[in-house]
């Protein structure tokens, strides 16, 4: 007798790693910082204090899609994001913002720390172009590794965050 | 020497195409792949190509390979700065015809050392 390969055991059994188990807060600090050193400036620090994030807030993001599938979500205060823009952009920014240069800056600067994030998750996988709006919801609380820091005493927060909801528990 | 720099972020374009003409580079920008290979056909021959990964309409990796595929750019020196990093992507990269492969981020010194390595900097800034 011959049966049917539909793939629902191999699925049933797969183990599908969580972000926990790949990547910790200090490597996702570590690259951020990284970031923050080379486009925002040598001076520019990250300090790992959580903060309250203010009601008016944005977004960036890039997702990833390989052996662990998510978004890394860079999330904080408008006027943050605005100062960032000007810090970015340095002597080359212009006198008024314009909303599309915080989105072109602030979705560069997660599209930065996403690639970096990526590099450090088991491969191959591919990354998005960045977005910026409102966060992307987190589906899955055991599939978020987040780090709260404070730039220039202003709330900022990266979170790595999968795409997929739980498993269920059975 | 002229540098043509390619990026979708208007932010990155700026911090390069800065450090490139801070170095004494002549610099031309263009937002994607296909405006680059636009603004090679329009007749501006640079020495250096900067060049990120993930652009729509025409990304990176196209870019290079199409201006490969071309023997009338062959002198041009090809640099991808991308925040792909992963070594199966630069071999990629360099496989299809990229001289050099810088990852986002990077700092101005280090840019610098990769075109020195390529023996790409105006001789006064080289010395």
């Amino acid at each position: 007798m011959s049966t049917v390969d539909t793939g629902e055991r191999r699925r049933s059994g797969e183990h599908r790693p969580v972000i926990t188990e790949l990547i910790d807060e200090t490597t996702v600090q570590s690259i951020a910082e990284d970031a923050w050193t080379a486009l925002v400036g040598e001076d520019e620090i990250l300090v790992p204090i959580p903060g309250e994030l203010p009601g008016d807030v944005v977004s960036s993001w890039v997702d990833v899609v390989g052996p662990w599938t998510g978004t890394v979500v860079l999330t904080t205060g408008r006027e943050t994001a605005a100062g960032l823009t000007r810090a970015l952009l340095g002597e080359h920014a212009p006198d008024e913002l314009e909303d599309e240069d915080i989105v072109d800056a602030f979705g560069e600067i997660a599209n930065v720390v996403g690639g970096n994030v990526k590099a450090a998750l088991p491969g191959p996988s591919a990354l998005s172009l960045p977005d910026v709006g409102a966060a992307p919801a987190v589906r899955n609380p055991a599939d978020l590794c987040r780090v709260d820091v404070l730039w220039r005493g202003e709330p900022l927060s990266i979170s790595v965050q999968g795409a997929l909801p739980a498993l269920p528990v059975h | 020497m002229r540098a043509l720099v390619i990026d979708d972020s208007r932010a990155m374009r700026r911090i390069v195409s800065g450090t490139l003409e801070n170095l004494g580079f002549e610099v031309n920008q263009a937002g994607d792949g296909r405006e680059g290979l636009d603004v090679l056909e329009g007749g501006y021959v640079p020495d250096l190509v900067t060049v990120d990964w993930n652009m729509p309409v025409m990304d990176g990796l196209q870019f290079v390979s199409a201006v490969r595929s071309n023997p009338a750019y062959r002198s041009m020196t090809i640099m991808m700065v991308t925040s792909e990093s992963e070594h199966t992507q630069i071999v990629r990269a360099l496989a299809a015809g990229a001289h050099e492969y810088v990852i986002k981020p990077f700092t101005a010194d280090a840019l610098r050392d990769k075109l020195a390595l390529l023996g790409l900097l105006p001789q006064e800034v080289a010395l």
